[in-house]
């Protein structure tokens, strides 16, 4: 008896519940956006720089209704995630993590009438593009900054998983650096993961033990080796978001990170508009979607004037990559009158000279 | 091999070991009173999640590994609950354990990533050179001095003391302990909690001392490294100090050479830990047998 009185006024409960949703919905949205992330958005990466473009295009677009899943798995979870989105009225869907890619696009096929953009992919469609900053030449300037304020000519460099991507942007990295500092030595230490923080924290580690004076990685968190690097008086290069120097303000030199705001703004307007149009967009410094993050303390004013200027010669088209370039063992592997650039950024198996480490 | 090298492979042996100790001690305590927890995982990211979580809210990383001690002893007295009183099987019991510690510390920490914290600040010996390699091989946070006391004081209980010796009569036939007076239920209980203590303390070392963050699934399978230790220190604490060493050794071995310039792929680099752990568990395969409490993993039934 006691139980049937419980389980009815549960019934009653749950109605109560469902019953007030509706009267709390608010006027019809303007477009409603959907968004997965792959990790947390307080990480001061990578999922940090997708949330904040998309904060800011939700600020740019009156009405706009953001939709957030955050830890969504590469699987086909995340396909029952987006499927969810779509039914709460999702007309556009940033997936966000290059393992999403094939669960948009399933989606892509199945609704017509959505749009998606995927980040860092290649698959295209008449209703799903994919966008990505284009990291390596912006990486120059990192460099640079880093061959300045180097004592011991010693850089340290941890990568998660060296695919052709990230071996890039160590190459550009140290290339920037010996262009003010011929000195300057990049040694890099792979994890095997792209977040694995005890490994990470390992690495910062061993990279000071050899010398190492300022620390940078590529890796999707960066909060965990610019703190390591901090607690042993090790500056740190941030990679990701630029809000990461708030994690060791006094250790902090520069960043890369990524700026998704205008160009999220300009699709969420396209679909609003019904001008959508695919396409495989890939932007660097001086384009949109990298910036330079604020400098910290420690930097001086013609250090910073120094680090502006390279990253402006990028912005303007300068490319790195044109030959000769010559890997660590004193092969050249890029001939005199060539250069490498977009898709060839994922065929670098070599370290530039001047980088200490084995690529494969 | 250069100074700073092996200043610097020791130091991460030492570090990365830390929390492997802990965690081993625990379990090593447990298996001797007759319970395989293979949930060990799930203690340690509570013990991290928790920890983190609480240094965050009140500012004292010391509070925060008192706190994933409670609830790393806590969890594992659900664990104890299940096994012991309701006599359910320990490795069902054990991996359930593991997967509701993976999604409750997710729940705890979620609201703590990217949380700025001070962690347990490192105690140098005074009168090094800031720096040099003295100062690298001896500047460690309070639990990793704690962890030598507390694996002596392990062994202390375990063989040199009337309780220890009740444990390890419930570890092997726990009919004998009822038959001499023992009540092996309450004796499970108080070696379970006693791993949960050192569990959760395991797992606080990586959040609020190690890498000052949380990240879900941060303890990245050490939990079962610590239980493959357990077998390679034959289930004797001052074994696990070596076993500990050795193995934390191996993952920052790897990428000190790295760091150093070995010409090695660091695809193989990353392979070295497990390589190790297989080459060690061979060479002590054959000695386990006799080493095991009789009794592990069996359900006492009770005696009529």
């Amino acid at each position: 008896m006691t139980r049937s009185i419980i389980a009815a006024a549960a019934c009653a409960a749950l109605l109560a519940v469902f019953a007030a949703g509706p009267v709390a919905a608010q006027d019809k949205p303007s477009l409603t956006v959907g968004a997965i992330y792959v990790g947390s958005v307080n990480d001061y990466g990578y999922n940090r720089s997708m949330k904040d473009g998309l904060e800011e295009m939700k600020r740019n677009i009156p009405g706009l209704k953001l939709i957030e899943a955050e830890n969504v798995p590469e699987s086909a979870e995340s396909e029952r995630v987006m499927e969810g989105m779509i039914q709460q009225g999702a007309k556009l869907i940033f997936a966000t993590s290059f393992g999403h890619q094939q669960f948009a696009f399933n989606l892509a096929k199945a609704h017509p009438d959505v749009y998606f953009e995927h980040a860092g992919g290649w698959m295209q469609a008449p209703n799903f593009g994919n966008f990505f900053g284009a990291t390596q030449a912006a990486w120059y300037p990192m460099g640079v900054a880093a061959g300045k304020m180097t004592k011991s000519n010693t850089l340290g460099f941890v990568v998660g998983v060296p695919i052709g991507y990230a071996i890039g942007n160590v190459n550009a990295f140290e290339m920037g650096a010996r262009s003010v500092n011929p000195a300057a030595q990049t040694r890099v230490v792979v994890t095997g993961g792209w977040s694995d923080k005890a490994k990470e924290a390992a690495a910062a580690n061993a990279l000071i033990d050899q010398g190492a004076d300022i620390v940078t990685m590529h890796v999707d968190s960066p909060a965990t080796i610019i703190q390591a690097a901090a607690s042993r008086n090790a500056y740190a290069i941030g990679f990701q978001s630029i809000e990461a120097a708030q994690l060791a303000p006094k250790f902090w030199i520069t960043g890369l990170g990524f700026t998704w705001g205008p160009f999220m703004t300009e699709t969420a307007k396209s679909v609003m508009a019904g001008t959508f149009k695919p396409a495989m967009v890939r932007q660097g410094l001086g384009q949109g979607m990298m910036a330079v993050a604020p400098f910290g303390a420690a930097v001086p004013p013609d250090i910073r004037t120094l680090v502006t200027a390279s990253a402006d010669r990028v912005g303007q088209g300068f490319n790195p990559f044109t030959g000769p370039v010559t890997d660590n063992t004193g092969v050249v592997r890029i001939p005199a009158g060539q250069a490498w650039g977009g898709e060839q950024m994922g065929n670098f198996d070599w370290y530039v000279e001047g980088v200490i480490g084995k690529a494969k | 091999m250069n100074p700073a090298l092996i200043a610097g492979i020791v130091a991460g042996a030492v570090m990365s070991g830390t929390s492997l100790l802990y965690a081993t001690l625990g379990e090593i305590v447990g298996e001797r009173a007759g319970i395989v927890n293979l949930g060990l995982e799930g203690i340690m990211l509570i013990g991290a999640a928790s920890g983190f979580a609480a240094t965050a809210l009140v500012g004292s990383p010391y509070l925060g590994v008192a706190v994933a001690a409670g609830a790393g002893a806590a969890a594992n007295l659900v664990f104890a609950y299940v096994v012991v009183s309701r006599r359910a099987n320990q490795l069902a019991a054990g991996l359930s354990l593991m997967f509701f510690g993976i999604g409750l510390s997710a729940l705890i920490g979620r609201p703590f990533v990217g949380a700025l914290i001070s962690g347990l600040p490192r105690l140098a010996v005074p009168g090094l050179e800031p720096g040099g390699i003295g100062a690298r091989l001896l500047s460690y946070d309070s639990l990793v001095y704690l962890a030598l006391p507390t694996a002596l004081l392990t062994w202390w209980l375990i063989f040199r003391t009337r309780w220890g010796l009740g444990l390890r009569t419930v570890g092997e036939s726990p009919a004998a302990a009822f038959a001499a007076g023992l009540r092996p239920e309450l004796v499970q209980y108080q070696a379970l909690t006693f791993a949960g203590l050192l569990g959760g303390i395991a797992g606080a070392h990586m959040s609020v001392a190690l890498t000052l963050t949380w990240a879900e699934g941060m303890t990245a399978g050490r939990g079962f490294i610590a239980i493959a230790l357990v077998i390679f220190a034959k289930w004797n604490p001052l074994w696990a100090i070596a076993g500990a060493l050795l193995f934390g050794g191996a993952e920052g071995l790897q990428l000190q050479l790295q760091a150093a310039g070995a010409d090695v792929s660091p695809f193989i680099m990353n392979m070295t830990p497990y390589l190790l752990t297989l080459a060690v568990l061979m060479l002590w395969g054959w000695r386990r047998q006799s080493a095991a409490p009789a009794a592990l993993g069996r359900t006492f039934v009770g005696v009529e």
